[in-house]
């Protein structure tokens, strides 16, 4: 896909040429390291060599060895397992909290740019919620209905609701414009009809790369609250929580709370380089 | 200006009112039922009905709010349901213990992620600019507890240069600046990332720009050229930028006090949280987004300060 529009694409400078396919590069492994994680993750009840849960004190805080790739925890269960399992659950929180949150943003901010009278009530409302940081979104739903994933799943779906908004409405300001839309309204096509079959698609890949940017953040904060004892609860392996676990005994084996933590590095890092790559192919306007 | 300072505030008002609005329904909206939870588990239903009426909770949900709202401006955040302390109480001792956290963060982090930044503009293409820019794509991507525990093991636990818990006294004595060292450098380089990666595209548009030329082409040396002509103007998306990221840092600075037991707002209402403390909980949270608020206010001011077109509009 890439070579196609490079033919077509007037050559590039040699240093340019190079940057980009050193840019091709680093998101081919993005892909490759997401691709290995995500089937680690929907396969984790086969791959996984141990059971996530099952507490050995025999073997606890053991260091990675060939039985066990990752080590042991504090509870000597096996990390490596536990790590496919976290992945599913970490990847499980931001996919979910970016669809919710992307969904309705997204239903708000064309809704904003198609009908003008809603525009100025329904933006307020966006820059509220903006200005709250994600974080505090996290602490009072935690407060509220108790830590949990489903909380951490709420307050990330909430902070993605407003910056949603505001994309998708630019995004649809800038279709609304087009002749087409207008063409579509003399020949007395429905509102929704404009808004679901024209509006919405040509909107689709600003902001599927926007969320795409958005995922990498929303799964470290999924991790920090689970860090922080308000996400996710133990025993459930999730990637933060682990980190949190192994912090009482830090000194003594530090690759309990390491492992986990290079873990969700690794995956919000891919997230973010494959991001950065969707923008600069489907939508460079995003840039900066 | 001054009537830019007017606008400004005003428009912060419905967002103050969505705060205390959240702050009202973390103390009403929760399951358990605060008069129970005052009474305790032994308390009869006559004593529970009582303590609903000295607590207001038999009137209206609109007058409970206007009456939160008039208990909060008065400085009135209620009591600890773990210690009775005054929730205010604690909470003026720990904002200035966040404060002081995040102040000395931004002292050395933004002029660093400045100068970063810039050097990878003016070697652009060059291996520094790389390093740099992988460099700030990685610093996005760290957990902040991976940064922190990292710190903490190397320079707190194996070096033993530093201390790693607690906070050593006011900043300005040597234990109190030596305990703030590891908990401001694991906050600063969550931030020197996103600074660096704006400066760097900013400083790039602002260097092909043609006043840029012209100064060159008057012979001006490129250190006056980068310095006096691109940088200032390049600084005013990164201030926008800092003020956008001041949420991330709030984040980051919860999780930081927590992993070096700094005592600040962060730590003081995740451990309210884990303890189901909601007084407590409610006013760490008001107080977090409160500060959030100022912060964006003196950035935006601060903007205005710099570019003088924002003023006009």
């Amino acid at each position: 896909m890439t070579l196609a529009t490079g033919n077509v694409l007037p050559r590039p400078a040699p240093s340019q040429f190079r940057i980009r396919l050193r840019g091709d590069y680093l998101a081919m492994a993005s892909f490759a390291v997401l691709a290995a994680m995500a089937l680690g993750a929907i396969f984790a009840p086969w791959l996984a060599p141990y059971d996530p849960l099952a507490i050995e004190m025999t073997r606890i805080m053991q260091t990675p060895s060939g039985a066990h790739w990752f080590g042991t925890d504090g509870q000597g269960r096996d990390i490596f397992s536990r790590v496919l399992f976290g992945l599913r659950l970490t990847a499980m929180m931001g996919f979910c909290a970016i669809a919710v949150g992307g969904a309705i943003g997204t239903a708000i901010g064309l809704l904003a740019a198609f009908y003008p009278r809603l525009d100025g009530a329904l933006m307020r409302l966006m820059d509220v919620l903006l200005s709250f940081p994600a974080i505090l979104f996290g602490l009072a739903v935690a407060a509220i209905i108790g830590a949990g994933t489903l909380s951490v799943i709420i307050a990330l779906a909430i902070s993605t609701v407003p910056l949603t908004a505001r994309i998708a409405r630019g995004a649809g300001l800038t279709v609304i414009a087009q002749d087409y839309i207008a063409a579509g309204r003399v020949i007395g096509l429905t509102d929704s009809g404009l808004l679901l079959r024209y509006i919405l698609p040509n909107c689709l890949s600003t902001i599927v790369v926007f969320l795409t940017l958005r995922l990498g953040q929303a799964i470290l904060l999924a991790a920090s609250l689970g860090f922080l004892g308000l996400g996710t609860q133990p025993p459930a392996p999730e990637l933060g929580t682990m980190a949190a676990q192994g912090v009482n005994f830090f000194f003594f084996a530090p690759h309990v709370t390491i492992i986990p933590s290079l873990v969700i590095f690794a995956l919000v890092l891919a997230t973010n380089i494959l991001g950065d790559f969707l923008r600069d192919i489907l939508d460079p306007r995003l840039r900066g | 200006m001054l009537r830019y300072t007017a606008q400004r505030l005003l428009l912060a008002i419905p967002v103050i009112l969505g705060v205390l609005l959240i702050g009202f329904a973390l103390l009403n909206l929760v399951p358990s039922d605060p008069a129970t939870v005052r009474a305790g588990p032994t308390a009869s239903a006559e004593i529970i009905a009582q303590i609903r009426i000295e607590m207001g909770l038999d009137r209206p949900l609109w007058e409970q709010f206007l009456r939160y709202v008039s208990n909060v401006l008065q400085g009135d955040l209620g009591n600890s349901l773990v210690n009775n302390m005054s929730v205010a109480e604690e909470l003026s001792r720990s904002f200035l213990a966040t404060l002081e956290l995040i102040l000395l963060c931004l002292v050395w982090a933004v002029p660093m992620a400045i100068l970063l930044g810039v050097v990878a503009a003016v070697s652009r293409g060059g291996i520094l600019d790389r390093l740099i820019i992988s460099g700030a794509v990685a610093g996005i991507s760290l957990p902040v507890f991976l940064i922190g525990m990292v710190l903490l093991w190397t320079f707190g636990f194996k070096l033993q240069w530093l201390p790693f818990t607690g906070r050593g006294g006011p900043l300005w004595t040597a234990d109190g600046f030596r305990h703030a060292v590891l908990p401001s450098l694991c906050l600063g380089l969550i931030f020197i990332g996103p600074v660096a990666r704006i400066t760097r595209t900013s400083m790039l548009e602002i260097l092909g720009a043609d006043h840029i030329r012209t100064a060159r082409a008057k012979g001006l040396t490129e250190s006056v050229i980068v310095g006096r002509h691109a940088l200032r103007n390049a600084l005013i998306p990164v201030t926008t930028l800092i003020g956008l990221q001041i949420g991330y840092l709030l984040g980051g600075a919860i999780v930081t006090e927590t992993i070096f037991s700094w005592p600040g707002v962060g730590r003081l209402a995740v451990g309210a949280i884990v303890a189901n403390d909601l007084p407590v909980a409610q006013g760490a949270i008001i107080a977090l987004a409160l500060g959030f608020i100022a912060i964006n206010i003196i950035v935006d001011l601060l903007y205005a300060v710099l570019d003088p077109r924002i003023q006009a509009r």
